[in-house]
C-alpha cells in the first residue's frame, strides 16, 4: 500500500512539473510586461535593461528552471505591479477567497441537499417541479451574467445590499474576516449565491435521483410496512444512504468553487487570489500568474491525490487487482 | 485575550461613522506604486497629486501656478531657472520643507533606477542657493522646463534616508513604496495595493481648503459594468471613465451625473516609413506604397472621421489635423482642418501613385488601450476598403502590441499620444523625430519618420525663448507634418467621468482626479 501512495505522489508531482512547464511556455502569448512598467518616455536601452534584469531574455525553460529553483525554498518572486514577495500578497487575499468558498460551499450543500430532498418527495407537487425547472436556470446561465443580474436587482433597484467589494473587514492574526461586520455580511450574500448556484443546482439534483432511486428499493417499502413515520424513513434511512455519492461529487467540486471564484471576483470585485490572478494577466505579472496556477494545481492534485488514497481504502478491488489478482 | 481584541474589533467596525463628508472612488487601475519617481504613468502622477507636490503645478484649465515654488525666471540668456521656495512649508510628518529637499528629489528623480529620468534631460546641475532659493541649469536654454516638470514630486530628504529608500525601487519595491510623506493637500492613511487606498486632509496644508472632504477612498474596480452598478447605487461617489455605451443611460438618471470633456489624446494612425515592401499583402511584396506620399493623403482623404465620432464615439469626441489636441500649448490654429472626408479624391490619389486597384495589407490595432480602439479600426477598415485599400485588420491586446509595432510587424497601425508636458513639442520629440538611441529622440516613431527639416528644428523648438519665434518654428513643423502625411490624426479621445448628483468638482484635461477641487453637497 505504500508503494501505491508513493507511486501515486510521484505522478502527482510529475503532473505538478507538466503544469509549471506548460503555463511557462503560455506565458510569452499573454504579452510583454515591459512596456507596463515603463512609462511613455522610455527608451529602447531601458527596455533592453528591464527585461535583463527580469531575465525576461532567457528562454521559456530557463525561466521556468529559476522559478522552480525559487519556489522550492518558498520564494515565489516578487510582483511586477505591486513590487512585493509575491507569498505575501497571496497570503493577503487568501482570506477573502477562502470565505466566499466557505459560504458558498455551505450554502450550496445546505440548500442543495434539502431541496433535493423535498424535489425528490413531492416528486409531483407544482413546487417542487417549479423548483426543478428554476434550477435549470442555476445550470445554464452563465456566473458572470448571474452575477451583473443579481448587482442589478438587488444594489442598484433596490438598493439593499453593496454592488462591489467586501466591505469592512477585521483583522485576526493577518487574516482578514468580514464575517464580524454588517457590512462584511451584507457584502458576502451577493457574491456567495453567485459563485454556489451551480453548485447547489448539481448537489440538488444529484440528491433528487439519488432519493428517488433510494426510495425504490425494498428495504424503504418493509420500513413504511413496519409502520415508520415518514420522517425517519426519508432522513434516517433514504437519506443516509444517498449521500456517498453525494460526498464525492462535493469533494471534487470544492476546487472547482475556489477555482470559478476569478468570474465572481472579477464581477463584484471582491479582493481575492482570483481577481489578483485576473490582474496579473492584465498587467502580464508572470510571477503573480505562475504562483497562482501552481497553487491552483497543487489544489487539485492534492484532492485527487486523497480521493485516490481513500479509494484505495474503500473500495476492496482495487487492492486485489493491484495485487495482480484475476 | 483574542475574544477581548474580537469584541473591539467589533464594537469598533459596527460603531457609527463620524458624520463626516466622506467620498470614495473608482477607477480602473490602481497606482502601482506610491513612489512618484518610480513609475512615470497618468494612474500613479494623476493620484499622487493629491499627496505629493512639484515646484509647480497645473490650475483648473492646465497653465502652471506656483505650488512649492512661488516665483521662477530664467538665469541670464538662459543657463537655467531661478526657483524661489516656499517658505513655511512641512510635509505630512512635521519636518520642514527646504532647498536641500529639492536636491534630493533631483537627485532621486533623475537617477537611472527612476523611471521619471527623461524630464531631467535638459538639466545639467541643479545648485542650492540658500535655503529657499534653488538653480536648476540646463545645458541650453529651456523656455518650457517649468511646465515640463509640474509632476515632478518633491519628498522630504530626511524620511527617504530615515527609510532606506533614497532610490525609487521598481523591481522589488521598498518603504517608499507603501508608504508617502509629501507636502500635499492629503495623505494617504491606509494603503492596501489592489484593494484599498484611504486619504484625510492633511491639516498641515500651505494652500487654501476648497474642499470639504473628511476622508476619501479609491478603490480599483476592473469591470466597467460593476463600476457603472457602484455608481448607480451610491456604493461609490465618483467613477473614471465611464463605458461611451452607458453615457446616455446615466444621464437620464437624476442621481448621477456624466462629467464629459477632450482628453490630451490624440488617435492616430502611423505607416511604416521606412519599410522596403508591405510584410501582410498578398500581392504587393516587393514595393511598399505608404512610402508614397499620395498613398498616405488617399488614407487620409478615405476616412470618414465625423462619421466614426458620431457612431463609435457616440458624439464625445473632437476630429483632429494636428498630433496635439487644441488644448495644447503650441498648438497651430491655422492648420485645424482635416483632409476632407472624399473617396472620389482618395482613388485618384491612388490611381496616381500607380495603384488604380488598390492594394491588400495589414492593419495592427489594441483592443483594450483607448476608448473602443477595435471598432475604430474595424470602421476604419471598412472606409478604406471603399477606395481599393483592403485591410486585414489585427487586433490584440495593448501587452502583445506594443512588442509587435517594436518589431515593425505592421503595414499600418493605430496609435495614440497624450503629451506629458501639454506642448507641440512633445509629439515631434517622440513621434517625428529621426529614431536616435543616443538623443533620446523619436523612441516612439515606430515608422521611422524622417525629416531633415523637422530634425533641424526640434532642438530650436526646445531652446527658443521668444514665444512668436517658437510658434512660428512649430507652425512649420506641423505644416510639414500635415504636407508629408507623416501620421493620419483622426480624433481627440473624450473623457467620461461619472458622479453622484450631490459631488462637484473639476476634470482636467490630462485625466488627472484633483481630489481638492471636489465638494460633497
Amino acid at each position: 500500500m505504500l508503494a501505491y501512495i508513493i507511486r501515486r505522489m510521484g505522478q502527482s508531482a510529475l503532473v505538478l512539473l507538466i503544469v509549471g512547464l506548460v503555463a511557462f511556455s503560455m506565458f510569452r502569448f499573454v504579452g510583454d510586461p515591459i512596456d507596463n512598467m515603463l512609462g511613455q518616455e522610455r527608451t529602447a536601452e531601458d527596455i533592453e535593461r528591464l527585461r535583463e534584469q527580469l531575465g525576461l531574455d532567457q528562454p521559456f525553460a530557463v525561466q521556468y528552471f529559476r522559478f522552480l529553483e525559487g519556489a522550492v525554498q518558498g520564494n515565489f518572486g516578487v510582483s511586477y505591479r505591486q513590487g512585493r514577495p509575491v507569498s505575501e500578497i497571496l497570503l493577503e487575499r487568501a482570506p477573502a477567497t477562502l470565505e466566499l468558498a466557505a459560504v458558498s460551499g455551505i450554502l450550496a450543500i445546505v440548500f442543495g441537499i434539502a431541496l433535493g430532498v423535498f424535489t425528490a418527495i413531492r416528486r409531483n407537487g407544482f413546487t417542487a417541479n417549479f423548483i426543478m425547472s428554476a434550477s435549470l436556470i442555476g445550470v445554464s446561465l452563465p456566473t458572470f451574467l448571474i452575477g451583473i443580474l443579481l448587482i442589478y436587482i438587488f444594489s442598484v433597484e433596490l438598493g439593499w445590499l453593496p454592488s462591489f467589494g467586501r466591505g469592512e473587514t477585521v483583522d485576526i492574526g493577518g487574516w482578514s474576516t468580514g464575517f464580524l461586520t454588517e457590512s462584511g455580511l451584507k457584502a458576502l450574500i451577493l457574491p456567495a449565491i453567485t459563485l454556489g448556484l451551480y453548485q447547489m443546482t448539481l448537489i440538488m439534483r444529484l440528491v433528487r435521483s439519488e432519493m428517488l432511486e433510494v426510495l425504490r428499493q425494498d428495504y424503504i417499502r418493509f420500513a413504511r410496512a413496519r409502520g415508520l413515520k415518514d420522517r425517519a424513513i426519508n432522513f434516517r434511512h433514504a437519506l443516509k444512504n444517498t449521500m456517498v455519492p453525494v460526498i464525492t461529487v462535493i469533494g471534487l467540486q470544492l476546487g472547482a468553487i475556489i477555482a470559478f471564484a476569478i468570474i465572481t471576483e472579477t464581477v463584484f470585485q471582491w479582493p481575492g487570489v482570483g481577481l489578483l490572478f485576473i490582474n496579473a494577466i492584465q498587467f502580464v505579472d508572470i510571477p503573480v500568474m505562475a504562483a497562482y496556477l501552481m497553487l491552483i494545481s497543487v489544489m487539485f492534485v492534492g484532492i485527487n491525490l486523497i480521493v485516490d488514497i481513500l479509494y484505495f481504502f474503500i473500495d476492496p478491488r482495487l487492492r486485489v487487482d493491484r495485487a495482480g489478482g484475476h | 485575550m483574542s475574544r477581548a481584541l474580537t469584541i473591539a474589533a467589533l464594537i469598533a467596525a459596527l460603531a457609527p461613522a463620524v458624520q463626516a463628508e466622506e467620498f470614495t472612488w473608482a477607477e480602473t487601475t490602481d497606482p502601482q506604486t506610491m513612489d512618484p519617481h518610480a513609475v512615470n504613468s497618468a494612474a500613479v502622477l494623476g493620484f499622487l497629486n493629491n499627496v505629493y507636490e512639484g515646484l509647480v503645478r497645473r490650475d483648473k484649465d492646465m497653465t502652471i501656478e506656483p505650488a512649492l515654488a512661488t516665483a521662477w525666471e530664467p538665469i541670464g540668456d538662459g543657463e537655467g531657472w531661478r526657483f524661489t521656495l516656499r517658505e513655511g512649508v512641512t510635509f505630512h510628518d512635521g519636518s520642514a520643507f527646504t532647498a536641500e529637499d529639492v536636491l534630493f528629489s533631483y537627485q532621486r528623480a533623475s537617477n537611472e533606477a527612476s523611471d521619471t529620468r527623461s524630464w531631467f534631460a535638459p538639466v545639467s546641475e541643479v545648485v542650492v542657493v540658500d535655503d529657499y532659493t534653488v538653480d536648476i541649469m540646463t545645458s541650453a536654454p529651456n523656455p518650457i522646463f517649468p511646465g515640463s516638470i509640474a509632476n515632478w514630486m518633491i519628498m522630504d530628504s530626511g524620511w527617504a534616508e530615515a527609510n532606506n529608500a533614497t532610490l525609487p525601487d521598481k523591481e522589488s519595491g521598498n518603504y517608499a513604496t507603501l508608504n508617502t510623506n509629501g507636502t500635499g493637500a492629503f495623505r494617504v492613511t491606509a494603503r492596501e495595493p489592489g484593494l484599498r487606498t484611504v486619504l484625510e486632509p492633511f491639516d498641515g496644508w500651505w494652500g487654501e481648503v476648497e474642499h470639504n472632504i473628511t476622508r476619501a477612498e479609491l478603490t480599483p474596480i476592473q469591470n466597467p459594468a460593476t463600476a457603472v452598478a457602484a455608481l448607480l447605487s451610491g456604493d461609490v461617489d465618483f467613477i473614471n471613465p465611464v463605458p461611451i455605451q452607458d453615457v446616455a443611460r446615466l444621464q437620464q438618471d437624476d442621481d448621477v451625473e456624466v462629467i464629459q470633456g477632450i482628453e490630451a489624446r490624440v488617435i492616430m494612425l502611423g505607416f511604416p516609413h521606412e519599410a522596403d515592401a508591405l510584410k501582410f499583402s498578398s500581392e504587393t511584396t516587393d514595393t511598399n506604397p505608404f512610402a508614397d506620399v499620395r498613398v498616405r493623403q488617399a488614407v487620409a482623404h478615405a476616412i470618414n472621421v465625423p462619421a466614426i465620432l458620431q457612431t463609435i464615439m457616440r458624439g464625445n469626441a473632437e476630429e483632429v489635423a494636428q498630433l496635439v489636441s487644441p488644448a495644447m500649448q503650441g498648438y497651430s490654429p491655422a492648420l485645424a482642418a482635416r483632409p476632407a472626408y472624399d473617396p472620389d479624391q482618395a482613388r485618384a490619389l491612388l490611381a496616381e501613385a500607380g495603384y488604380p486597384d488598390g492594394f491588400s495589407f495589414g492593419l495592427k490595432c489594441p483592443n483594450d488601450r483607448y476608448l473602443n480602439d477595435e471598432s475604430v479600426c474595424q470602421a476604419v477598415t471598412g472606409m478604406l476598403a471603399q477606395v481599393g485599400l483592403r485591410a486585414t485588420l489585427d487586433a490584440m491586446p495593448v501587452q502583445n502590441y506594443w512588442p509587435e509595432l517594436r518589431a515593425d510587424n505592421y503595414d499600418m497601425y493605430l496609435l495614440g499620444w497624450s503629451p506629458g508636458t501639454f506642448d507641440a513639442e512633445h509629439p515631434i520629440r517622440f513621434l517625428a523625430a529621426t529614431p536616435n538611441e543616443e538623443k533620446r529622440l523619436g523612441s516612439w516613431n515606430f515608422g521611422g519618420y524622417s525629416n531633415a527639416r523637422v530634425d533641424e528644428l526640434l532642438p530650436q523648438i526646445q531652446s527658443e525663448l521668444d514665444d512668436a519665434t517658437r510658434q512660428a518654428m512649430l507652425d512649420e513643423v506641423a505644416m510639414t507634418l500635415q504636407d508629408e502625411m507623416a501620421y493620419v490624426p483622426m480624433y481627440v479621445q473624450p473623457l467620461v467621468w461619472g458622479t453622484r448628483s450631490n459631488i462637484s468638482m473639476t476634470q482636467r484635461p490630462d485625466n488627472f482626479f484633483i481630489l481638492r477641487w471636489v465638494t460633497v453637497n
